[in-house]
């Protein structure tokens, strides 16, 4: 019997940690945690940003944005130890300096697939997570696009790639952190735990997005160009 | 290639679009397919001295004159046995190590249920502590009468019992029968994504992809 209530007490606790994790754990906030307020602000963004990316959407990118947001659904999957919580990828770097705005659509896409499938975050958190994750990637796209053009040199390529990777996961957590923040929780606190918790992901974020960049300009340059990208 | 024969980028584009088409039906075809295949499960529990099991098919019919099979943790055949008109088959417990029970259903299905040695070892130590703390609560529980008579019949042994005690003691019990339950629910409740789930997201995405360009192209001829 004491052997049981040990057991129990320790899956309490694993639970409450699993429950109050919610916020470093990943990027996605789960439901139940946000004010209304945030959602439906949170949602009405992400819907003019998905506006946005549909209105540039044009029939031969259709197959391009499917893969990136495929890649964005898999990659929650694959866990990066960080300490004493194990955050895991999110590529919206990636997605972002590829689709540009396209990559609202993509992340909506993958994040309601990640929310039915894998319970990660909620249906009613969709626009806020969306949104957390979708506009740090646009914006990372419009400062370092310029960076990937053809005619830079290798270094641009590989620093602006880096820069898009690593930023735009640290934007992301700092969005977070605000969500909460517009919530009532203190705001310091709050983005500095995703924020920590993700230091290693947005390291591994900056290199894979490098590698995927540097492999796309040689593989498959015009996708990168943005002549069919705003 | 794209920008030079704009003619061959509407065929690739049709061709790729079937492609996405065809996919997605697939998909569908599969989904339903792997979901209601008769998938068979064997649940066993241990009272007392006996093991009862039953079995079941996914939609619920019972698993009828379907051969059991019970090993040891070492995969040594322990016994056999048949499950009956409502998918039940119990025996007594054969050892009281880990026992695995396998459910061998029609048309190759099989289902696997794991009995830890634990929950075989505390249903026997409780068989055997069982009468003197169970009789007990039962008289008892009848009424503040029935308390003192109690009391009278038990004072020779020293023992009383009070009320506390008593829920104490049932608190216990239960604890103890409630702990594999819990954790099954418990493990199922932790369940990582699976394959199912991973295939079945990215099978979706292409889906979307399909119907995009499906009216993607339509808008254009």
């Amino acid at each position: 019997m004491e052997k049981f209530f040990q057991k129990n007490t320790k899956s309490n606790f694993k639970q409450l940690i699993q429950k109050h994790s919610y916020y470093f754990k990943a990027m996605h906030i789960s439901e139940g945690i946000l004010s209304p307020a945030v959602l439906i602000g949170g949602a009405a963004f992400a819907a003019a940003g998905v506006a946005i990316g549909l209105k540039n959407l044009e029939q031969k990118e259709i197959p391009t944005v499917g893969i990136l947001s495929a890649a964005f659904f898999v990659a929650s999957l694959i866990h990066v130890p960080a300490g004493p919580v194990s955050a895991h990828l999110i590529l919206n770097g990636l997605v972002g300096l590829i689709l540009g705005w396209k990559a609202f659509p993509a992340i909506l896409v993958g994040l309601a697939l990640q929310a039915l499938l894998f319970q990660f975050g909620g249906m009613t958190t969709l626009g806020v997570n969306t949104l957390n994750m979708a506009l740090p990637a646009v914006i990372c796209y419009h400062i370092f696009k310029n960076g990937l053009k053809a005619g830079m040199g290798k270094h641009t390529v590989i620093i602006c790639a880096f820069a898009t990777g690593f930023f735009s996961v640290l934007l992301s957590g700092i969005m977070v952190g605000l969500s909460l923040y517009l919530t009532g929780e203190a705001f310091l606190p709050a983005a500095k735990l995703v924020v920590a918790a993700h230091l290693p992901v947005m390291f591994i974020e900056g290199i894979l997005t490098t590698t995927c960049i540097l492999f796309l300009k040689k593989v498959r340059p015009e996708i990168l160009e943005g002549d069919h990208v705003s | 290639m794209f920008r030079k024969n704009p003619h061959n980028a509407v065929v690739l584009g049709l061709k790729y679009n079937i492609f996405c088409l065809i996919f997605t039906m697939l998909w569908l075809l599969f989904l339903p397919v792997s979901v209601s295949a008769h998938n068979v499960t064997v649940f066993a529990w241990v009272d007392g001295d006996t093991i009862h099991t039953r079995s079941k098919f996914s939609g619920g019919k019972r698993v009828k004159n379907a051969p059991i099979l019970v090993y040891d943790f070492k995969d040594v055949l322990l016994l056999e046995g048949k499950t009956d008109e409502k998918g039940m088959f119990s025996f007594k417990i054969p050892q009281k190590t880990a026992l695995k029970i396998v459910l061998k259903a029609s048309m190759g299905h099989l289902a696997v249920w794991k009995l830890r040695a634990e929950e075989l070892g505390e249903a026997e130590s409780k068989t055997a502590v069982q009468p003197t703390g169970i009789k007990a609560p039962l008289a008892i529980d009848s009424g503040s009468t029935g308390i003192q008579k109690n009391v009278d019949v038990f004072e020779s042994t020293k023992i009383s019992l009070e009320r506390r005690e008593i829920e104490e003691i049932i608190d216990a019990s239960l604890d103890k029968k409630l702990q594999p339950i819990t954790q099954m629910l418990a493990d199922a409740m932790n369940q990582e994504p699976g394959f199912t789930d991973i295939m079945g997201g990215i099978g979706y995405i292409l889906g979307i992809v399909g119907i995009a360009l499906y009216f993607a192209n339509r808008k254009k001829t």
